[in-house]
Parts: C-alpha cells; sequence; structure tokens
C-alpha cells in the first residue's frame, strides 16, 4: 500500500522517569543462567576458601563450646542472678531477628508483587534458614538440663505431663519451629525449577543424580508451572502471617513476664520491625561483597540496593519510635519502677549499650535519606553492620539491663559475659557462614527462572521479547 | 567393738551336717570364711587400713546400737553389731531419732536436740525444753555439724608427722603417763581451751593431785572471760555477770556487740527481742562503738566514735551519773548525746544495763558496772554468779617464759592451736620447740598450724562423737552425749587427760557418770532423765548478792594512758571476731565461710573495714591491698569502705588466713594475728597504712546498699506508730490495681478443699540479722556452697538470704541512684546510717509469677498454698528467676554438689570430658557411677553423711528454692494422720512444727504456720498493722509478709528524727509520686465499681 499510514509518533517518556530495569545491560536468559550457575559450577575460586575454612573452624569452636557447655553446666557461661539470661538469649533474639528478611522478602514481597525482590530472595531465604539454626541452638543450649529439652514438647507420656501451655517459652518452640519448617519448605519449593536447570547442566553422576533427585522430576511442563505458582502463593500466604508471628512471640518472652522494660505491650510491632530491619541489614552485609565476587552486578543491581537501604531507613525509623515511645510511657504511666528502669538504661552503669543501640539503630540510618549514601556500597556495607551491631545491643539492652537492676535493689549485680559466651557467639557465626557459602556453592543463589521472569524481554510487550509490540523503535 | 557370736551349744548333740568338705575339716580357710562371713564387715572395724570402710559401715553400725535405748541416750557403752533382724521394736527404718545433748563453748555450752537419721546425726536444733530457751540456736551451732564430716579432719594417730596405729598412740599416752607419775608431773606443761565443764575440771583436780608439779595453762585467742575478771574485780568476790537484756528497757553498749561478736549470743538476742516487743513497750537501745556491729544495727542511737575513745564516752556517761572517774578526759565526747543519754538511763534506773564489750580493757568494764551499781540494776539486769577464777593456771604468756627458761619437758595441748593464734611476740612457733620432750597434741585437725609440728598428735573427737559435759552461762548442768561413735576413732579432752594422768577411770562416759553423780543422788533414773531432758533441773546457780567496792575502778582508771585521739597518721586497729569463723577453728567449714557476714555481706574474706572519710584521707578504695602496721607487726590486707564505719579505725576481722587447715579454709583472707601481742589487746593505736599497689577480689553478696527510697523494709518510730497505726499501710508506694482477671486464680477454688493454708511472718522489730536461719535452712534443705569464685559471680545457693541496707538522712536523689555500684563507697551520705535487716526467702505468692513463665510445669501450686519445685521436671530455662520481683530462685550452675571448690573456679572449669578424678578420666568415672562427680571418694563419702535424707540434693542446671521445708510439713501432716487414727482430726495443730529458719531464730522473728487458722500464731501476727507484703502493688500476693520495723529513739537526743531514716528517704523520693498513685488506685477502684 502506497498510502502509508501516518507516522504516529508515540512521545517516548523523559529518560529520568524511565523505570531503571531489574536486570541491567539487557541480558539474556542464556547468560543469566551461566552466570548464576557459574558460582556453583567450575572450581572453587581461592576467596571462597579464603572464607570457607575460617568459617568451617569458628564451626567447629562452636561445637566445642557447646561440648564444653553441656559437660559442665551452664555456669561456664556469664549469666548469674539476678541476669539469669545473659547471651544466649541475647543472641537467639538477634539471630531471629536476622533470619526476618527472608521470608519477608519471599513471602510479603511476593505477594505485594514487588518484582524487584526475585533478585535476593533466594539467598535471604537461605540466610533465613541459616540464621533460625543459629538462633535455635541458643535456646535449646541454654537451659541446665539439655538433655530433657523433650520436655518442652507436647510429648503424649504416660505421666500425662504436658508442657505448660501458658508459658511464652512454649509458644516460642511451636514458634520458632513452625517458623523454620515454612521457611524450609518455601525456600525448597522455590528451588525446585532452578535445581532442574542444575541438574540438566550437570556434568557427573553424582550431580545429575542428586540434582535429579531434588528437582523431583521437574520438566517445566505448563501443569508444572501452574501447580508450582499455586503451591508458591499458598506458601507465601502462610508465610506471612508467620513473618509477623514469630518475632511477636519471642517478644512476648518478654513481655508477659512483670520486669520494668519488659512488660509492655509496645513490644510485639516494635520486635518485627527490629527483626525486618536487622534482617535488612544481614541481607545487605551479605549481598554487597557476594554480588562482586560472583559478578552478579547485572542482577543484583543498585536499584536493589537502593530499595533496601529503603526498607532498612523505614524500619529503622519505625524501631527508633518505639525507643523513645518507651521512654515517655515509662514517664506518663507514672510508674516508680518503670520511670527508673528506663533512667538507668540511659544513665546506668551500662549507659553504654543503651547509646550503642540509639546510635546505631536511630542515628545510622537516618543516613538513607540520602541517595549519595544509599548509592556508595562501601559506606551501605558498613553501615548495615552498624545496624547489626545495633541490634545485637538492643536485645542487650532489654535482656540484661532489664534483669540486673530490678525491684529489690539487694539483688542488684553487673553482667559480664565469659569467654566461653564470646566464643559460643562467635562460634555461631561459623556456622552461619559455613552454610551459607555451602549453599552458594551448590545451590543458584539467585532465582534464575523467576529473575528471567523479571527481564525485558519475558514481558510480552517488550521488543526484545519479540512480541508485536510498539515498542519496536528501541 | 565387735562380737562374733558364740558358737551354738547344739552342735555337739544329734546329727551333724557339713556345707562343704573344708567345713568337716575345718580347715584354716574355712574359718577365716566364716568369719568374715557374718556379719558382714564386722571384722572390718578394727583395720585403720580400710578406714573408709569403715566410715561407709558406720552409719548403718550405730543406728543399730543406738536403737531401743530411747530416752535413755543414744549409745551403749559397748556397741553390738547387729543384723536388722533383731532391730527393736520401736525402730522404724527412715524415720528419725532425737536425742538431747549440748554443744561447748567457750562460755558455756548451748543445750541441743540432735536429729540422728539411720545412726549419723544430721541437724542440731536448740533443746526447747530448756528453762529459759526458745529452742534457738546461733550460727556456729547449726554450723557445727559440718564440722563432723569434715573429710580434712584428724582421721589418725600420728607420731613424728608419721602415721601411727590407735593402740600405738595411746601407749604413747599411756608411757607418759607412767613417766610424770614417777616424778609428780615435773616438766609437764598442759595448754588448754577453755571449757565450762565440771568433769574437766574434775579431772583437772584429780590430776593435780596427782601430779602437783605438773602446770596448767589456758589459752583463748577470743576469750570473754574479761567479764568474770572485771566483775571479780568491780564486787571483790568470784562473780560472773549474766546480762538479762529481757529485763532491761535501756540498754547502753559500750563496744558491746551482744547481738553478734560476744560469746552467748543467741541468748542475748532472745533476751533482746523479748524486752523489744512492740505491744508491751519497747526497749530502748544505746551503743557506742567502733565498727557497725550488729548491736550498732540495731540500737536506736549509734554513737559513732574510735574504739580506743569508748573508754571517753563511758567515763562521761558515768560521771553524769555521779561516779568518780578520776582523771578521765571527756572532752570531745558528744556532751548532748552523752547527758541525754545518761538522763534515760537514771530514768530508767533499775532497769537499764550498761555492757562493755569483750575488745575493750578492764577500765571500760568497770565503768559500765560502777554505773551499773549506781543505777541499781544489780540483781535486776545484771546477774552475777559464782565463778571460781583459779589462780593456779596460767596464761600462754606465763608459759612461753617457762618454755623459754627450759622448765617444759613436755608440752600437752589440748585442743588449742597457739601456732596460728598466740600473740606475735611470743613468737609461738620457735618457742614451743623448747620443750625438752616435744609436743603433744590433741587437735581437731591434724594437719593445722600447730598439729604440723607437734611430736605426738591425737584426733580430738567431735562433741557428737563423745561423752562431755557443761555448764551453760546460767550455770545449768547439761550433758554432752555422742550420736555416733568416734568416726575415726578420736578421743575427747575428757579421756585424754585422764588417760594422760595415768587415771583408773579412762571411758568418757564413766567420768561424767561420776561427775554426775556429784550433782545428784538419783542414780540411773536421774542419769536417764538428764539425758532424756538435755539438763540437771534446778542445777541453775543462784545469782550472788554482793556490793559494788569502787576502788578496783580508781586503781584502773589511775592505769589509763588516754591515747591520743585517732587520724589520719594515728590510726586504731580494731581487731574483732568474726561473724562466721569464730577465732578461725571454722576457718575449714564451709557453711561458715559462705556465710555472707551480716553487716558486709562479704563471703570468703576478711577485710579492712574504714570509713568513707578514712579511706579519702588515705587514698585508698575497696579491693585494695595495704599493709597494715602496728606494735611492730604488718599484714596485708584488702581494704573496705563500711558505712557507718568510726574515722580513722581500721575493722579487722581475726580468723582468717590460715596456711593449714583444709581444702576449704586453706588461705581464704588474710592473717590478723600477727597485730595482737600480749599486752595490746583487742585495740592498738599508732597504726599506719600503706598501700602495695595490688588489688583484691571480694566477694560481696550483696552490692547495692540503698533501699533507693522503695518500700521494702518499712520503718516507724515507735511514737509514730503508736499514734498513728496506720502508717505501714501509708508507705505503699504504689497501691495494688482492683484485680480483673479474665480467670479465677484456681487456687481460690482449691483452698475450699485444703486442711491448711501455710504461710510465714515475720517481725523486722525482732530480726536483728544474725542469720543462724540461713545456715539453719542450708543444713535442713542440702544446700551445697559454691566457693567464693561462684559467689562472686552471684551465684551462691543460700534459699534464704538477709538483705542488708543502709538509710540516710543525707541522701538525695539525684542522678548518683544510676551510678555503678562502685561509686558508693566516695559518697557522703554513707558517714552515718542506720541500717535495716530483711529475711528474704519464696515468698509462696498466691499468684505466683514463676508458675506462669515457667515451659515445664516444674513449678506449680499446690492447695495448701505453697508454691513448689519439682526438681525432676525442671530443663532449668532460668525463666522463672528472671520473672520473680523478689529474686529468691537460685540456679544450680555447676553442679556444685558433686564439684569440690577446687573445681569451681572458672573461667576456665575442668571438664568431665577431659579432668581427672585420682587419675581416673571423669567421663569413665560417670559411666560407672553417675553419681561419682569431681569428688574424690574420702571427701564424697563424708560429705554425703551431713545431707538430709529427706531432702532431695538436687542435680545442676535444676532451679532451687525456699519450699517452705515442705518435708516438715509433710512429716507433720502424716504424723498427725496416724495420730489421728479414725478420729478424722488430721488437722496439724498449731505449733506442732515449724520451719528450720523459724526453729533456729533466737529473735523468734520468724513465725510459720496455718493461715486458715485464725487463731493460729502467724495468723494473728499478719493481722498486725504492722504486716505488709513486699512489692505488694505487682499483686503477686505472698504468703509471706512481714511486720513492720520500729525504732525506739529518745526525741531529747542530739539525732533524733521523727521518723527513721529510710521512712524520710521514701518520703523525699516518693512525696508527690504517692500522692498521685494514690489517687490513681482511687480512681481505678471507682472505675472498677
Amino acid at each position: 500500500m502506497s498510502a502509508t499510514a501516518p507516522d504516529l509518533k508515540v512521545p517516548m517518556p523523559p529518560p529520568e522517569l524511565e523505570r531503571i530495569p531489574l536486570v541491567q545491560n539487557n541480558r539474556s536468559f542464556g547468560w543469566i543462567t551461566d552466570r548464576v550457575v557459574a558460582v556453583t559450577e567450575g572450581k572453587a575460586p581461592l576467596w571462597w576458601w579464603a572464607a570457607f575454612i575460617p568459617s568451617a573452624t569458628l564451626m567447629s569452636i562452636l561445637g566445642a563450646m557447646l561440648l564444653y557447655q553441656i559437660s559442665t553446666g551452664v555456669g561456664v557461661w556469664g549469666n548469674h542472678h539476678p541476669t539469669m539470661w545473659g547471651w544466649d538469649i541475647i543472641n537467639f533474639v538477634w539471630w531471629i531477628g536476622i533470619g526476618h528478611a527472608g521470608t519477608l522478602i519471599s513471602a510479603i514481597l511476593f505477594l505485594l508483587r514487588q518484582r524487584w525482590r526475585t533478585a535476593v530472595n533466594r539467598a535471604a531465604e537461605a540466610m533465613t534458614i541459616f540464621a533460625v539454626m543459629c538462633a535455635g541452638i541458643f535456646p535449646a543450649m541454654h537451659v541446665g538440663r539439655v538433655w530433657y529439652d523433650w520436655f518442652l514438647f507436647p510429648i503424649p507420656t504416660a505421666n500425662a505431663l504436658w508442657p505448660q501451655f501458658r508459658s511464652p517459652l512454649m509458644w516460642d518452640v511451636f514458634a520458632v519451629s513452625t517458623y523454620f519448617t515454612v521457611s524450609v519448605l518455601f525456600w525448597y519449593v522455590g528451588l525446585v525449577p532452578d535445581l532442574a536447570i542444575m541438574r540438566d547442566r550437570a556434568k557427573t553422576k553424582i550431580r545429575q543424580f542428586l540434582y535429579g533427585l531434588f528437582a523431583l522430576g521437574w520438566t517445566g511442563s505448563n501443569r508444572h508451572w501452574s501447580n508450582y505458582e499455586k503451591a508458591y502463593l499458598i506458601l507465601a500466604g502462610l508465610s506471612t502471617p508467620l513473618v509477623l508471628s514469630v518475632h511477636s512471640i519471642v517478644s512476648l518472652d518478654f513481655a508477659v513476664s512483670q520486669l520494668p522494660g519488659w512488660h509492655t505491650t509496645i513490644f510485639p510491632p516494635y520486635f518485627v520491625a527490629g527483626a525486618v530491619f536487622s534482617g535488612f541489614g544481614m541481607v545487605l552485609t551479605l549481598l554487597i561483597p557476594l554480588r562482586t565476587m560472583c559478578k552478579l552486578e547485572d542482577i543484583i543491581t543498585m536499584r536493589h540496593i537502593d530499595v533496601m537501604c529503603k526498607v532498612t531507613l523505614a524500619t529503622g525509623c519505625i524501631v527508633s519510635y518505639a525507643y523513645v515511645m518507651e521512654f515517655v510511657i515509662a514517664w506518663y504511666s507514672g510508674a516508680a519502677m518503670e520511670r527508673f528502669h528506663f533512667m538507668n538504661r540511659a544513665l546506668g552503669p551500662m549507659w553504654w549499650g543503651w547509646v550503642m543501640m540509639m546510635s546505631c539503630n536511630m542515628l545510622v540510618p537516618q543516613l538513607f535519606w540520602f541517595k549519595k549514601v544509599r548509592h556508595n556500597l562501601i559506606f551501605v556495607w558498613i553501615l548495615s553492620i552498624l545496624v547489626n551491631i545495633g541490634m545485637w545491643f538492643e536485645r542487650f539492652v532489654i535482656v540484661v539491663v532489664g534483669l540486673y537492676r530490678e525491684f529489690l535493689p539487694s539483688n542488684w549485680g553487673y553482667f559480664k559475659p565469659t569467654w566461653v559466651d564470646i566464643m559460643t557467639y562467635l562460634g555461631t557465626f561459623g556456622l552461619f557462614f559455613t552454610m551459607f557459602l555451602l549453599f552458594m556453592r551448590f545451590l543458584p543463589m539467585i532465582a534464575i527462572s523467576e529473575v528471567k521472569g523479571v527481564t525485558p524481554q519475558s514481558d510480552p510487550h517488550h521488543p526484545l521479547a519479540g512480541g508485536n509490540g510498539n515498542g519496536g523503535k528501541h | 567393738m565387735k562380737t562374733i557370736p558364740a558358737a551354738s551349744a547344739d552342735q555337739s548333740t544329734g546329727r551333724q551336717y557339713w556345707r562343704s568338705l573344708d567345713q568337716l575339716a575345718e580347715t584354716p580357710e574355712f574359718r577365716e570364711y566364716l568369719h568374715r562371713e557374718f556379719p558382714e564387715g564386722a571384722s572390718e572395724l578394727d583395720d585403720p587400713v580400710t578406714r573408709r570402710h569403715f566410715v561407709k559401715i558406720m552409719s548403718a553400725s550405730f543406728a543399730l546400737a543406738g536403737v531401743g535405748l530411747g530416752a535413755t541416750g543414744c549409745r551403749k557403752p559397748e556397741e553390738k553389731v547387729m543384723p536388722f533382724g533383731k532391730a527393736s521394736e520401736d525402730y522404724v527404718h527412715g524415720v528419725p531419732q532425737y536425742f538431747a545433748t549440748a554443744m561447748p563453748t567457750r562460755v558455756g555450752a548451748v543445750p541441743l536436740i540432735a536429729k540422728s537419721n539411720d545412726g549419723r546425726p544430721t541437724k542440731l536444733e536448740g533443746n526447747p525444753l530448756f528453762p529459759g530457751g526458745n529452742g534457738a540456736t546461733d550460727r556456729y551451732t547449726q554450723a557445727a555439724i559440718l564440722n563432723l564430716y569434715d573429710p580434712d579432719r584428724a582421721t589418725t594417730f600420728h607420731k613424728a608427722g608419721a602415721t601411727v596405729s590407735r593402740e600405738t598412740a595411746l601407749g604413747g599416752l599411756a608411757d607418759l603417763a607412767k613417766k610424770f607419775s614417777a616424778n609428780q608431773g615435773e616438766g609437764l606443761a598442759l595448754l588448754g581451751e577453755r571449757k565450762i565443764s565440771p568433769s574437766r575440771h574434775r579431772l583437772h583436780k584429780i590430776i593435780s593431785e596427782k601430779l602437783p608439779k605438773a602446770k596448767w595453762y589456758l589459752y583463748e585467742a577470743i576469750d570473754s572471760n574479761i567479764h568474770a575478771v572485771a566483775a571479780t574485780q568491780a564486787f571483790g568476790k568470784g562473780v560472773r555477770p549474766l546480762f538479762r537484756f529481757d529485763a532491761a528497757k535501756a540498754i547502753l553498749s559500750l563496744d558491746c556487740d551482744f547481738i553478734g561478736g560476744e560469746d552467748d549470743a543467741h541468748n542475748s538476742i532472745h533476751g533482746f527481742s523479748s524486752g523489744r516487743n512492740v505491744e508491751q513497750g519497747m526497749n530502748r537501745l544505746y551503743a557506742v562503738e567502733s565498727l557497725f556491729s550488729l548491736t550498732g544495727v540495731n540500737a536506736d542511737h549509734r554513737l559513732r566514735t574510735a574504739a580506743s575513745a569508748v573508754i571517753n564516752v563511758a567515763a562521761a556517761i558515768a560521771k553524769e551519773l555521779g561516779v568518780d572517774i578520776g582523771s578521765v578526759s571527756t572532752s570531745g565526747v558528744d556532751a548532748r548525746w552523752v547527758t541525754e543519754c545518761a538522763k534515760d538511763l537514771k530514768a530508767r534506773g533499775k532497769e537499764a544495763l550498761v555492757v562493755a564489750g569483750l575488745r575493750q580493757p578492764l577500765a571500760v568494764h568497770l565503768l559500765a558496772h560502777a554505773i551499773n551499781a549506781k543505777l541499781e540494776s544489780i540483781g535486776t539486769t545484771v546477774e552475777l554468779r559464782e565463778e571460781n577464777i583459779s589462780r593456779s593456771i596460767g596464761s600462754i604468756a606465763d608459759l612461753a617464759g617457762s618454755l623459754n627458761k627450759g622448765e617444759v619437758d613436755t608440752l600437752v595441748l589440748v585442743g588449742v592451736n597457739p601456732v596460728y593464734d598466740a600473740p606475735s611476740d611470743l613468737n609461738w612457733a620457735a618457742t614451743q620447740k623448747k620443750a625438752k620432750s616435744g609436743v603433744v597434741r590433741l587437735g581437731y585437725y591434724a594437719q593445722d598450724e600447730t598439729g604440723a609440728v607437734s611430736d605426738w598428735h591425737f584426733p580430738f573427737a567431735h562433741f557428737l562423737e563423745s561423752w562431755g559435759d557443761a555448764l551453760t552461762t546460767d550455770g545449768t548442768y547439761v550433758p554432752i552425749q555422742p550420736l555416733i561413735a568416734p568416726l575415726f576413732g578420736a578421743i575427747n579432752d575428757l579421756e585424754f587427760l585422764a588417760r594422760l594422768g595415768g587415771l583408773d577411770v579412762v571411758d568418757s562416759l564413766a567420768i561424767v557418770r561420776e561427775t554426775f553423780a556429784g550433782f545428784s543422788r538419783g542414780g540411773d533414773l536421774a542419769w536417764k532423765r538428764f539425758l532424756h531432758d538435755g539438763f540437771l533441773p534446778g542445777s541453775t546457780a543462784k545469782p550472788e548478792s554482793v556490793r559494788f567496792e569502787s576502788s578496783a575502778l580508781s586503781r584502773a582508771l589511775a592505769e589509763i594512758k588516754s591515747p591520743a585521739a585517732a587520724s589520719a597518721s594515728n590510726l586504731e586497729v580494731v581487731l574483732h571476731r568474726d561473724y562466721s569463723l569464730d577465732d578461725g577453728r571454722y576457718a575449714n567449714n564451709g557453711w561458715l565461710q559462705e556465710f555472707p557476714d551480716p553487716v558486709t555481706k562479704i563471703t570468703w574474706d576478711n577485710v579492712i573495714l574504714v570509713s568513707r572519710k578514712t579511706a579519702r584521707e588515705l587514698n585508698v578504695k575497696n579491693g585494695d591491698i595495704v599493709t597494715v602496721t602496728a606494735n611492730g607487726q604488718s599484714v596485708d590486707g584488702a581494704i573496705w569502705t563500711q558505712p557507718g564505719m568510726a574515722d580513722f579505725s581500721l575493722g579487722i576481722a581475726l580468723g582468717y588466713g590460715r596456711q593449714k587447715v583444709g581444702r576449704v579454709g586453706q588461705g581464704v583472707g588474710f592473717n590478723a594475728y600477727p597485730l595482737r601481742t600480749t599486752t595490746s589487746g583487742f585495740i592498738s593505736t599508732g597504726a599506719t597504712i600503706k598501700p602495695t599497689g595490688k588489688t583484691h577480689v571480694i566477694a560481696c553478696t550483696q552490692d547495692h546498699w540503698s533501699m533507693e527510697g522503695r518500700p521494702i523494709v518499712r520503718e516507724a518510730n515507735f511514737d509514730q506508730y503508736q499514734k498513728n497505726h496506720e502508717i505501714v499501710e501509708t508507705m505503699d508506694a504504689a497501691k495494688p490495681p482492683v484485680e480483673q482477671s479474665l480467670y479465677p486464680n484456681p487456687l481460690d477454688e482449691a483452698k475450699k478443699g485444703a486442711l491448711h493454708q501455710w504461710g510465714m511472718a515475720i517481725d523486722l522489730s525482732s530480726c536483728v540479722g544474725c542469720g543462724t536461719c540461713i545456715l539453719a535452712c542450708q543444713s535442713e534443705n542440702n544446700i551445697p556452697i559454691v566457693g567464693k569464685d561462684q559467689v562472686k559471680r552471684g551465684r551462691e545457693l543460700h534459699w534464704l538470704r538477709i538483705d542488708r541496707y543502709f538509710s540516710s538522712k543525707n541522701r538525695k536523689f539525684g542522678l548518683e541512684t544510676y551510678k555503678p555500684e562502685e561509686a558508693q563507697q566516695f559518697e557522703e551520705w554513707i558517714d552515718d546510717v542506720q541500717a535495716v535487716n530483711q529475711p528474704m526467702l519464696c515468698q509462696h505468692c498466691e499468684s505466683a509469677p514463676c508458675e506462669s513463665v515457667c515451659p515445664v510445669n516444674a513449678t506449680v501450686h499446690d492447695h495448701e498454698g505453697l508454691n513448689v519445685m519439682a526438681y525432676n521436671r525442671c530443663v532449668g530455662t532460668r525463666y522463672c528467676s528472671n520473672n520473680c520481683p523478689y529474686k529468691v530462685r537460685r540456679f544450680n550452675y555447676l553442679d556444685f554438689n558433686k564439684r569440690p571448690l577446687s573445681a569451681l573456679k572458672g573461667p576456665l572449669y575442668p571438664t568431665p570430658l577431659l579432668n581427672r578424678t585420682k587419675g581416673e578420666w571423669d567421663l569413665l568415672r560417670w559411666w560407672k557411677n553417675p553419681e561419682s562427680g569431681m569428688r574424690e571418694d574420702d571427701e564424697w563419702d563424708l560429705i554425703k553423711m551431713v545431707k538430709n535424707p529427706d531432702v532431695t540434693v538436687r542435680m545442676r542446671g535444676v532451679m532451687e528454692k525456699c519450699t517452705y521445708c515442705t518435708q516438715r510439713i509433710e512429716g507433720a501432716k502424716i504424723a498427725q494422720k496416724v495420730k489421728a487414727k479414725d478420729s478424722g482430726d488430721v488437722r496439724v495443730p498449731d505449733g506442732t512444727f515449724t520451719t528450720a529458719c523459724a526453729q533456729a531464730c533466737p529473735a523468734g522473728a520468724i513465725v510459720f504456720g496455718d493461715i486458715s487458722d485464725p487463731n493460729s500464731r502467724v495468723s494473728k501476727l499478719k493481722a498486725n498493722h504492722r504486716n505488709y507484703s513486699v512489692l505488694e502493688f505487682l499483686l503477686t500476693k505472698p504468703r509471706t509478709t512481714y511486720l513492720a520495723r520500729l525504732r525506739n529513739p529518745n526525741p531529747a537526743m542530739p539525732d533524733f528524727t521523727e521518723a527513721p531514716w529510710s521512712s524520710q528517704e521514701f518520703d523525699l523520693k516518693n512525696h508527690h509520686g504517692s500522692h498521685d498513685s494514690h489517687d490513681d488506685a482511687t480512681d481505678a477502684k471507682k472505675g472498677a465499681h
């Protein structure tokens, strides 16, 4: 036809309004697969060994410390009368808090259709599982008689003795074990399509067998995808309340008691916000070096970092609000013990714990208001570590400062950790990093199939997708 | 010891059966087999090698030996080992038996009822039948049972350091007896400790007659005999004073710690507390002292003054009352204090009492007697009993003189430990060697300072192992009967002296019976009654009627040289008897070592107590090790700033720093004896200190001194209370909220079906804080010690503690509240303080916060209101302790029962995975016997024997706490059920039993009973206006409540304040707050309606 249609000039949006693509540099599907899987194939790089050997050493130290504690008694730790909980419970709450980011990213952000989550969810979920493992060690091992831990489970015995369902520690048992189970399932379900990729690319029999076994015969058929999507959605739905419940229940360990500084209704939301805050802190701490080491800058982009910084900022503000509000409530309530506790928090012999908490959790995240800060990787990385330090001190302030000076001044004491406390805590880092390093060596640390789903070329309207989109001029 | 059953007479008749060819042939092997077979173990009794085995079977065998004797005594003179089949009818296995006995002290004896479980004594209680007693005891008595089972006590006889058999040793003693019989005792010198035992006196007399040339000496490192010496001088006749605190309405203590450091304190406390009865008008106590003693803690008015200046205060008061005090200076004494105090004493007249402390020189004692005489209180508050101060007994200085002159051939030491505690100028360790034929010693520890350098060493029997007798302080004759045969074949002083004197009767029972015959003509029946009752009725000494003679006072005052006032360059050293170790004799007693000093709350140490001002001027702080130099001698010790201490006084407890004693007491604290010489007494001036630059870790069980204005211990003045009985109630900092529970408390329902509701009331007005309850609880409830390192870490296991708070009228509540505890020592308010005590134990809350947080139901409520612990169920999450607002739950962190002290020192505790005990891998030992722990067998075997079989021995990882002595409750309930038979009268009547703490309390401050019975003593106390709950606003509804403490100050005194200082602190802190919260509570109540 000679009569050509008038050239419809669709005005392009100005470049500054254009969305930054989730995968940069128009990477192809094949490139994504190759790049992600490459981390698990071939020889382990030197830096991996350099990280793995110290981690594994620390993990063995953890084993030795636990063996020492179980064989000798809780007395090897620093907790005492009146501070009957010390680093054990601090570390438990801290690790559990860290474990919150993964499920939040995978479940809540999934339900909210936050497509950027795909680049980080796999690693974050793995981090969650390992963090919950680290966390679980503490309540299990901190008791006086570890070999009777099974008393905490509702096992029907001839004695007709049941656990005490009014105790928040009992609720903890259910909350943490449920959370761990669902997190593992969710993670595993998400892994299935990628395990199939691994299976298909495997060159050795063992790899073929193992990846094949765990890929559950995935062929990528429509029916598989359809079932997969449903299962994933259901698990996301199941996980979502758990994100909120676990740390709420952990907070009830404190809130249900009657100690000044513990007995407060603000705890559940405040703990959840704190958990997400520290979880994102840890995700940033882990992913910033990883994306460089594994050359995944195109998948885990600056946009991801930026968004996570913003989440950290938001939750940091919630936490800060809670910190201030606790003081306001103590003042407003007129309860003498409550007032004393908060004054003692800030001015007592352990004032430094409070200062650490306030500066790291309240002041440090405020820097994330600045885009320059959010885009300076080294800066973000340091700040993310500070966030985790601050969150450790938050738990220190709650657990130790809440206990060492309370109702009867005759009981006032001072808490000092022992070397076993310190080595056990460091040991859990060994466990955590060992597990994480093994994970990245043997499993795809990016959800390959999901990332592909958010590339421009998988958008049917995108010119690169080969559809009849209208952006052909690009 | 054993009798092998005689062969049966039937054997020769009838058919003979034989068990084996060996029997038929009567081979030696078979005879041996028979001998070994029956009764098992009996043949090993004489064999010293298998001592361990001996100990093992001891408990069983002597249980049987004691049975069937019931009231007559626990042991026949001759024991037979019998199988259980022949046990007498009234012996019920597992049911404890009780025997009357007494614990000898240096001023008399504490009459006791001892509990025996299957032949081993396990608990000592006061004898409630004893006239004037209330069944209470003191700290030392409660802990004495542990000494019996001390693994470090002398177990064998020694000659020149080598172990010899008992026979050899007794033979050696017989040789000595022979030698001295031949020369009438020429060259024999005996040094003994003070014992008020008629048998001992009788032996002394007999032996003196037999060996007239033998010399007798007596030494007590801390000797209360000054009371008798002073009285004898003052009244011109051999008399000894007995202070009747119960009869006194105004008491002036001139550095006399009659509530704490003086001998026989439990009787004084009993008297003092009964005179302090709030309902019947309180007595008033004035204390003049340098150390902040327990007496000062309980004083209504306390004058903080240097110990060396007490004489000036005493003289000033005496002067006010018209006593001629010669030229003694009274300058520098608070004139108004003295005048008003004297006025008050005068107003009380006969009902006033002035006492001088054993630390003080003779002149102060004489001044006290002069004042008492002026007040005409001799005969009412001061009773004088006959005392024969024997002139024939020399002092240790005399003995040292003889030794130096080479007059001593054989030195015999009975019980004393002079190498450790003799005055330093005697240079005893070297002096003792001058005995030509050596030193023979009877001692409880073979390897102590003296034992280790003696040529002969005989193990001294514990008072629960041997017969004896004594006179109590009021002169009543009491028996000391054994509950167990000497564990290691030890002999007591009576037997030792009798053998040494070469007497015919050497058996201590026979000696005592002979003495008894001199007291009573009643024969066997009277003897049995004597043993049953534990005292001889009517034997109490009659008070003497004497007149005060002022000549002795004038003489003593003329000799007084007033020392220069204490200052930074002229410090005074005040050596005092320790509240736990006495003069050092209890150094190896773990319970006493771990007993927190009632005032400082320091365990496992002695310190140099200084006032804040002293510390500042000398630039030292808590924990600094300084060198104290006095009387030309120096010792190193750690500084501790003590609130209420007199300025420029250094208070140092004696009895520590034992170099040789045993596994518990070795090297604990520092030895202050070198500072004392023959002439210096307990108070020396002109001392100096020099910092060494080193520091010492001090394990204190209560770091915080102030109550911070919280109404935990509530106090009021007597007058305030009389005007307003509601005053205690107005001290609620916050009213408890109106209970609006969704669920009814299950206990409310359960109560309906229960027979009893247990509760406790503690009268803080009576409680003096002596701490006997702590040790009674420890003994009753098998509470292990944890050692200094663990105490420092806050892990002591005492179920009952005594909280001690200091209050001051100068206290401000600014930011200093939040300072670390180390800063307290620099604060000015601690200079002049009042102190309060509060026994704190499980409150058995009806809404117990611990119960709802335990995930495994290990702590639950029973229908009688007890908060019970199921140790078996406890996993040790420790949440219950965190949620307990009183923090009375204790956690067994490190298997404190199974670890010796050496395995309880951090930071690297031995683990069973690597450790070896006696060369054997602990894990293997555990596999073979899970009970083994890390203790060596000899230690373990003995330690086990002190345990109360009615109470679980808790393992590690388990929370434990006061049970209100649930074993006693159950025991009483069962006994009542048995008694009730079919009558259905199964309700335990009030007063049938009580808890261990209440039973031991000399002040009767703790009352336990059934609160559902409105007529029970505890119910009546709880109905008192002074009754309150600690932290009531938490709505825990504790079953243990407290009765507010009342003080009875004299309004005319310069230090008088309208309200006690702690109440002033409370007002200062809560003045506005209390109104607000009161209004809030009212609103809340309105809202609820």
